[in-house]
């Protein structure tokens, strides 16, 4: 059962943000995956604003390296969109991991990174690309990387009246790019613990690795100290079986120890190790 | 309350609705599509599937304001019991059914399937229809179900 | 031939249109729609209920309490322990203490968050190795709700025979039947001033009964239809809305619709009872088994329910399909605050199999013999013992589905370190254990020249409108058209018992058959096997009495010695066999289940399509039990933390029929329902452990729980 609320359909990112200025007590919905959930065990808003028909926001470019994908692009086209699958390949395997079909239909990469769990897919995959939020309001329009942008679990620097617009992110041509994750399911599952990586190595040597782990610590983070570690060293046993250290002990530094590492620990290890394996 | 105007299986439809109402509840109460089940409420069965411009969604978690201007199909737009959609005939057929709840959500995540793909593996069935629980069957008879009809599916779309 | 082809079921057309009407779908103008207040506290006294706001907000007609009831507030299907609507006590959290009534149910249910109530804790019992002696009493008669034994032999001397010991714990967890349709119905006065409750049931004539002493109003004025139900798995034996909807139009003298939300559904509804298993083997070096010893402690919940039954079944079938000179069982079910335990596909066979099946491959293990040939050697045959003394004469195909298995399991090859096999068997007793339960069945001619079929069988989804169809087809030699189904209605056929146990094929279809002899012999009479049409027998007949013919079937059972239960508790068994490959992601701890091989001994296949369906179904159920589905209390609360099988978890499955006919079965038909589910998470442990060494004690084995197994290996 919803609780009341007004809402409305703006067409233009213009209306959107004006409709944002004015109404009080407004929540901005899409795909409305988690925010209708929310509300259903309880939450409440006054005012509801669907962004679902403004075109600007559905939008998907590809220009010069640089992608730039509209708020409310469906982790469904991002899953099948075939640029997205050469240019950050764990991205897009990522968004075929969320939910399911009709949740992939539904949910928005916006949606998702506004809802901000510890356990969203896209967002380790984002982190690794260096992704750059923009966000408008009326009074104009503000960057800010991914990493800054979430700032506790479920919790972002989104302020009320303010909308996110698009997610830039770069293409790492001549990396090899993964996504694997743990879930209690073959599908339909939350991630109990997700790596998304980005490698690049000439011979035998590491040149950049880029590693981001999610469901682990309380935001998706990058290890990196471990990513600072590899740059230039030698691919081999010992040094990866370092590396795997070193991103446990950065986990332990974020969190702790957690009951849950018993399982998640070996876990982040195992995944690790296999992704820069390769 | 809002106006809206869509296509409902096929054919031009318009009501009020006001603007908390959900796709399921329109669906259900105004247009007497009682097909559509609300299994958990939260998107996480299936039960209450319905195609928005050919894609499955979940009408428990759409807002019915949404679908101005959308084409919107349930189980009725396949077939009925005199004129069966090649789908529904392969369902029966294959055993598909048990206490049939999720049975028509599950012919219309197959149907969305089935048009934009021929000739689906196992597996793209078995993804495409992984966003509908089923306690009953085990799915086995489903996926035989869509792999028999696979082909025929493009008569009516 | 009408039984054994590829029949479609009788109510496919209607699902795939999506035309049958659910209890929720069923518009009835000026219903009130009912909601149910709960307990938030496993225990405690009520000290003060206010609900005065709550009766005054807007939309509410009224509200109920236990001081309405004019019967007896109390139910169960053994045990009448069970109050619909807590008096003085709440025994656990989602008990039921309130029904309020609104206009709408958004009405009725912003009400429920206006009540106030004062709760004074009592000491929680959440564990039932407490129960049995804790000095807190859940009911006035102790904590112990059942304790039963089964006794064989002798139980030192066939351990002292014994060359190798096995001896581990097997634990399980709670599961939820997770029907996808939840507990929903409308409840309406009719014209003649009786109460009519149609709903999403699996026995109606029980319910009638119990609405019957809820109200204090005599049988025949209370009216149970069983509206299109969408699964049931055990979980709609017991009554839930029912009677909260009969006390409601009793008070309200108008209709009203009851629907629980999924969080309700898997607050309230019964569970599968978690059971705590210690299991001792004694076998020789030749791989006989000469000895098992078990004690099985379970946890009910604070109401009965069905924890009598799994409590006797879990002992009878504990030593599995296999024959045993010396057995000792011990199985005590105690009361508990936590979440009531019933009914769920099995009554506590599927929990034993897991341990019985998990004994055999380490049996196997230490002696170093083939995991297929230890079962093949000690499998029942004719003329065997079973645990309970019970001598077998007829269709006993334990080792006809282990043959049908054999040539996969001696040509299977493993993927070293990854991929394994495992085989799991079963065996289960169709009908209840060691009592009556007959079924009743009813033939007429109708004026339009059909043969009506009255049952009160209720159709879950599991197809048994379909079979009882065909056996009567069969019987009279009759087309599809030539019969109509008059089910589901107290009003219009007799007792037919619940659809549980695996029993309807067997005793719905018994009775059904053996109402056609009489038809047939009268049709015959009247010389319509010589081309003489129905109708016209039907307006030949002066005396329509006698175009009425009832059927009858009990099934031969002894009751059970309640110190050895010894005697003969079932009347015939179903067995089989799964053989089932597994691949484990070692990095993540993930088990997918690549391949099931299932033999099923079903007597007589009436249906093949229908039992494969019901073999494919109670395979995702096994896989669920195995490797995911858990009901936490207090943490599972829907189908987002309460994971089932999707099509992605689920196998190739190759299912074989065997057909050992039984002779008290109709045409030899025996049952299938829960013997399809019971061997398959046994399967898939014993999988993965042939694939990495490490073997799960505690189900489900999720992915946390087997990287830890696999870690812990690695030191």
């Amino acid at each position: 059962m919803l609780p009341d609320f007004a809402s409305v359909n703006p067409e233009t990112k213009r209306e959107a943000l004006a409709f944002l200025d004015s109404l009080d007590d407004a929540r901005v919905i899409a795909g409305g995956t988690d925010l209708l959930v929310d509300m259903k065990r309880g939450e409440s808003c006054g005012n509801v604003v669907d962004i679902m028909n403004v075109k600007e926001l559905k939008r998907l470019s590809v220009n010069d390296g640089k992608i730039i994908i509209g708020s409310t692009v469906t982790h469904a086209a991002i899953s099948k969109t075939v640029i997205l699958n050469d240019m950050a390949q764990s991205l897009s395997v990522a968004c075929g991991w969320v939910g399911s079909p009709q949740i992939r239909n539904m949910g928005t990469i916006g949606g998702n990174l506004v809802n901000a769990s510890p356990a969203a897919d896209s967002i380790p995959p984002l982190l690794i690309h260096d992704a750059i939020l923009s966000i408008e309001s009326k009074d104009g329009m503000r960057e800010e990387a991914l990493e800054d942008f979430i700032i506790a679990p479920y919790e972002t620097s989104l302020r009320p009246r303010e909308l996110l617009a698009s997610v830039c992110i770069k293409g790492l041509p001549g990396y090899r790019e993964g996504y694997r994750r743990a879930a209690k399911r073959a599908a339909w599952a939350i991630s109990r613990l997700s790596v998304a990586w980005a490698i690049s190595e000439d011979d035998d040597h590491f040149v950049d690795v880029r590693l981001a782990i999610g469901s682990c610590t309380p935001m998706p983070f990058r290890p990196r100290d471990v990513e600072e570690f590899l740059k230039g060293r030698e691919k081999n046993d010992p040094v990866i079986r370092e590396a795997v250290e070193i991103v446990a002990e950065e986990i332990r530094r974020i969190s702790g120890d957690r009951p849950s590492f018993v399982y998640k620990m070996p876990v982040v290890k195992d995944l690790v190790q296999k992704a820069l394996r390769g | 309350m809002k106006a809206i105007h869509f296509t409902l299986n096929g054919k031009k439809a318009s009501c009020e609705v006001q603007d908390k109402e959900l796709l399921l509840h329109t669906l259900r109460e105004q247009f007497s599509l009682k097909s559509l089940k609300e299994g958990c409420g939260i998107g996480e069965c299936g039960t209450c599937t319905v195609l928005i411009d050919d894609e499955p969604h979940y009408s428990c978690l759409t807002l019915a304001s949404k679908i101005n201007g959308h084409d919107v199909k349930t189980v009725e737009y396949l077939g009925d019991a005199e004129l069966l959609h090649p789908l529904q005939k392969a369902f029966i057929d294959s055993g598909a059914v048990q206490c049939g709840y999720c049975t028509p959500g599950m012919l219309l995540s197959a149907y969305s399937l089935l048009i934009k793909n021929g000739d689906p593996s196992d597996d793209e069935i078995k993804e495409a229809i992984s966003g509908n629980l089923c306690r009953c069957t085990g799915y086995i008879q489903i996926i035989e179900a869509i792999r028999n009809a696979a082909g025929l599916c493009k008569c009516k779309s | 031939m009408y039984i054994g082809n590829e029949t479609n079921r009788i109510d496919a057309l209607d699902k795939v249109v999506g035309r049958p009407i659910y209890a929720e779908d069923l518009s009835v103008p000026g219903a009130l729609f009912g909601c149910v207040f709960r307990s938030v506290r496993p225990h405690a006294l009520i000290r003060r209920i206010d609900a005065s706001a709550a009766l005054a907000s807007s939309g509410i007609v009224k509200i109920l309490s236990y001081r309405d009831i004019p019967g007896e507030n109390i139910f169960g299907i053994i045990k009448k322990d069970q109050t619909y609507l807590a008096e003085d006590r709440v025994r656990y959290v989602g008990e039921p203490i309130l029904i309020v009534l609104g206009q709408t149910e958004e009405a009725a249910r912003k009400a429920l968050r206006l009540i106030e109530i004062e709760y004074e804790d009592i000491d929680v019992i959440s564990d039932p190795f407490i129960s049995g002696g804790s000095r807190t009493l859940i009911h006035e008669k102790g904590n112990l709700l059942s304790h039963r034994k089964v006794i064989k032999g002798d139980i030192e001397k066939g351990f002292d025979e014994a060359d190798v010991i096995v001896e581990h714990t097997y634990t399980t967890a709670w599961l939820d039947h997770a029907f996808m349709e939840t507990e929903s119905g409308v409840g309406y006065p009719d014209n003649k001033g009786r109460i009519v409750v149609v709903s999403s049931t699996q026995n109606i004539h029980y319910k009638q009964k119990e609405i019957s002493k809820l109200l204090a109003i005599p049988e025949e004025n209370i009216k149970v239809i069983q509206a299109t139900t969408g699964g049931g798995f055990g979980g709609k034996l017991d009554v839930t809305v029912e009677g909260f909807l009969a006390l409601s139009v009793y008070h309200a003298k108008r209709p009203v619709i009851m629907r629980y939300t999924r969080e309700e559904s898997f607050l309230s509804n019964t569970k599968r009872h978690p059971l705590y298993i210690e299991y001792k083997t004694g076998a020789r070096k030749d791989g006989a088994i000469t000895a098992i010893k078990v004690s099985i402690i379970g946890d009910t919940g604070p109401f009965a329910s069905y924890g009598e039954t799994v409590c006797l079944r879990a002992a009878v079938h504990a030593t599995g399909p296999y024959e045993i000179p010396n057995v000792h069982v011990d199985s005590k079910m105690f009361y508990t605050n936590n979440p009531v335990s019933g009914a769920m596909r099995g009554f506590g066979v599927p929990q034993l199999a897991f341990a019985h099946e998990s004994q055999m491959d380490e049996a196997a293990s230490m002696l170093k013999l083939d995991p297929f040939d230890i079962r093949i050697k000690n499998a029942l045959k004719k003329g065997s013992l079973t645990a309970t003394s019970q001598a077998l004469h007829n269709s006993v195909g334990i080792v006809e589905t282990l043959k049908k298995i054999e040539p996969y399991w001696r040509k299977r090859t493993r993927e070293s370190g990854k991929t394994g096999f495992g085989l799991g068997c079963m065996y289960y007793g169709i009908g209840n254990t060691g009592v009556s339960n007959p079924a009743n069945a009813c033939l007429t001619i109708t004026g339009d020249g059909k043969i009506a079929l009255h049952t009160g069988a209720c159709e879950i989804g599991q197809g048994s409108d379909t079979v009882l169809a065909q056996i009567l087809q069969e019987a009279l030699g009759l087309k599809m058209d030539d019969i109509v189904l008059v089910r589901g209605d107290t009003d219009t056929s007799k007792d037919a018992g619940s659809s549980s146990a695996s029993r309807q094929t067997y005793i719905s279809g018994g009775a059904v058959f053996d109402a056609a002899k009489k038809m047939r012999q009268y049709l015959d009479e009247k010389g319509f096997y010589k081309g003489r049409s129905i109708r016209d027998i039907y307006n030949s007949e002066a005396d329509k009495k006698l175009l009425e013919h009832n059927g009858f079937f009990d099934p031969p059972t002894t009751p059970v010695d309640p110190e050895t239960s010894k005697g003969s508790p079932y009347a015939t068994y179903a067995f089989a066999t799964h053989m089932t490959e597994v691949e484990v992601e070692k990095e993540t701890g993930s088990c997918r289940v690549k391949k099931v091989y299932a033999a099923h001994d079903v007597g007589r296949a009436i249906n093949p399509k229908n039992i494969r369906g019901q073999i494919y179904g109670g395979i995702a159920m096994g896989v669920g039990f195995a490797l995911m589905e858990e009901f936490i209390p207090g943490k599972s609360g829907s189908f987002d933390n309460y994971y089932m099988p999707t099509s992605m978890d689920m196998p190739d499955v190759e299912a074989f029929i065997v057909e050992d006919q039984e002779p008290t079965g109709p045409f030899g038909a025996k049952g299938l329902g829960e013997p399809a589910l019971i061997p398959q998470a046994a399967s898939i442990v014993n999988a993965i452990k042939d694939a990495t060494g490490v073997r799960a004690f505690e189900l489900p084995c999720h992915i946390e729980r087997l990287k830890i197994l696999l870690e812990k290996a690695k030191r």
